[in-house]
């Protein structure tokens, strides 16, 4: 494989876990647009193990998830109690926050960054997606994927028959963290320097934008539009220094063309029943 | 010294207010959160320096940045709000990240990703009024945007418009019913919102003298935290709020490291938003969800 294509796929990889991350609160009703700030901490976690510490990079990646997802539940349970914009607003000052931290965080680095991150393979990206979608999968399958369903679709119900929506609501902030450091992690060793200003708002966004045009009632929803916008850019490679504006006028135009994402539950089922026949 | 510093921060947010103002127009009235309001800023910034470098003097920049992002943020309504009317809450605000994405790349195709500085403005004098050194460009930019926020607060809250941009923000079907146009009172908002963005931007383009097309994405989270500090929806206390943050930026950078600025604006933000959501002013009609 070319090294550009590697890079294309792994940007890709990076992208899907992005993605993931804000499905998986998204699932539970809830909203996060500051999913960058995760990818950050998994980011100059993982890579202040690795450079300064010299851990191989594997176990210095499951602690810095590890370490995101403690932010994440940390986040989860002040952010309970938003709703709709304030819940928008909450978790963008968030990621923003985290941004600003680490510019005066002088261990690793601060506005200057780190460099010296490397080791991430394609193998390793791939690896990491094929065992996070078999665990979305299983949550999906799992009485804690109705938990989330349930939530999503009527809180005061989902309370009724006697689910702890608080545990879960907070549980999911800590799994999207884990994801999105682990994204963190693999993109800084991938990327070889990184600087708080790699992690704005707008990877959080992007990430959201994702799951919404992909179709946010299934992790295939998420993971489709991940892949699609990752490839987007390639594609319009022909439109040269145009091709942002473009993609920038595609996303608009999708968003009016099918505002509930590309792929939705029914249409899966469908797709099944079809399959069996 | 002090006093100085306190004047600066007046002069920085000020026009953090204007940025606030706008926001917290569409997000009253509308309901509707537009985060492209930083990129429109930044368009009608550039618009201004553009008009300024073809030697039109400070008052027509104003108007062609003024003009520029008030037609931009109409576009934004027609392409990002309008379509995605009955869609999930998020889908609008999503589209305008997008149309966000779109104004910077626009923008860096046409004036280039370096910075743009805004022509020196001949004839300056400095005034020294009790120790505090201001020059006329300085007090030029205060009187604009100080009347700005005041007639926007006269048309707000004395003129029928404002009664039927209040009634609309409360209640659209209502309004409706009452006999308000609200379409019309939703493109008035977006026009008035985009002026004030390009107001705004024109202005921060000869106090800073350099913009970039990625300003927009800084100042338009500046004017979110302003627009939560003043109490969402609440006009007056949106321009509260960004004059607030300009003030504590400005200490900041005076008293502590100008590194720290993005650190305390943004903890206050997180802050704020944990801890009081109302801000310091809450809005008292409570129709915000």
């Amino acid at each position: 494989m070319s090294m550009y294509m590697e890079g294309i796929l792994t940007q890709m990889g990076v992208n899907i876990l992005m993605a993931y991350s804000a499905y998986i609160i998204l699932a539970t009703g809830q909203l996060s647009l500051g999913n960058a700030g995760f990818m950050a901490i998994g980011a100059f976690c993982s890579g202040y193990f690795t450079v300064r510490l010299g851990m191989p990079l594997p176990i210095a990646l499951i602690i810095a998830a590890f370490t995101s997802s403690a932010v994440g539940i940390a986040l989860g349970i002040p952010v309970l109690r938003l709703h709709g914009f304030f819940l928008v607003l909450g978790t963008l000052g968030f990621g923003e926050t985290v941004r600003a931290f680490f510019i005066n965080f002088e261990p690793t680095g601060g506005a200057y960054g780190m460099r010296g991150l490397f080791g991430t393979t394609f193998e390793m990206v791939l690896i990491t997606v094929f065992v996070v979608t078999v665990g979305l999968w299983a949550i999906e399958k799992s009485r804690i994927g109705r938990a989330f369903d349930a939530i999503a679709s009527d809180e005061y119900a989902a309370q009724g028959i006697g689910i702890n929506i608080r545990a879960i609501k907070v549980m999911a902030f800590g799994i999207g963290a884990f994801i999105a450091g682990l994204a963190g992690g693999l993109s800084a060793h991938h990327l070889l320097y990184i600087e708080p200003g790699n992690f704005s708002f707008l990877v959080s966004a992007m990430a959201v934008l994702f799951v919404i045009l992909g179709g946010m009632q299934t992790f295939w929803g998420a993971m489709l539009g991940a892949i699609i916008f990752s490839l987007l850019p390639e594609m319009l490679r022909f439109m040269d220094e145009w091709r942002l504006s473009v993609y920038g006028a595609a996303l608009i135009i999708l968003m009016i063309l099918r505002p509930n994402g590309l792929l939705s539950r029914i249409f899966l089922r469908g797709l099944v029943v079809r399959l069996k026949r | 010294m002090l006093a100085q510093q306190l004047a600066n921060g007046l002069l920085l947010g000020s026009t953090y207010a204007l940025i606030a103002l706008g926001l917290t127009l569409v997000l009253g009235v509308f309901d509707k959160l537009n985060i492209a309001h930083g990129d429109v800023f930044m368009f009608g910034a550039f618009a201004g320096v553009a008009a300024a470098s073809f030697g039109a003097p400070l008052i027509l920049a104003v108007i062609a940045g003024l003009v520029t992002s008030a037609a931009i943020n109409v576009l934004v309504e027609r392409s990002c709000f309008y379509p995605l009317r009955n869609a999930h809450f998020l889908a609008p605000m999503l589209s305008t990240i997008a149309f966000g994405i779109l104004l910077q790349n626009v923008a860096t195709q046409i004036w280039g990703s370096d910075p743009s500085r805004y022509p020196n403005i001949e004839a300056v004098t400095q005034y020294e009024v009790g120790g505090i050194l201001l020059s006329s460009i300085h007090v030029i930019i205060l009187v604009i945007s100080f009347s700005v926020m005041l007639s926007v607060d006269i048309v707000i809250y004395r003129t029928k418009l404002g009664r039927a941009l209040r009634a609309t923000a409360i209640d659209p079907e209502v309004a409706g019913l009452l006999g308000v146009n609200t379409k019309n009172v939703v493109l008035v908002t977006f026009l008035v919102a985009g002026a004030l963005a390009g107001i705004a931007g024109v202005l921060t383009a000869v106090v800073y003298s350099q913009i970039t097309p990625l300003i927009g994405i800084r100042l338009g989270l500046i004017g979110m935290v302003a627009m939560v500090i003043g109490g969402l929806g609440n006009l007056r206390g949106a321009m509260i709020g960004g004059i607030l943050i300009g003030l504590v930026q400005v200490l900041n950078d005076a008293y502590l490291d100008a590194s720290y600025r993005d650190l305390i604006v943004f903890s206050l933000f997180f802050g704020f938003i944990v801890l009081k959501p109302a801000g310091l002013f809450p809005q008292p009609s409570g129709n915000r969800s």
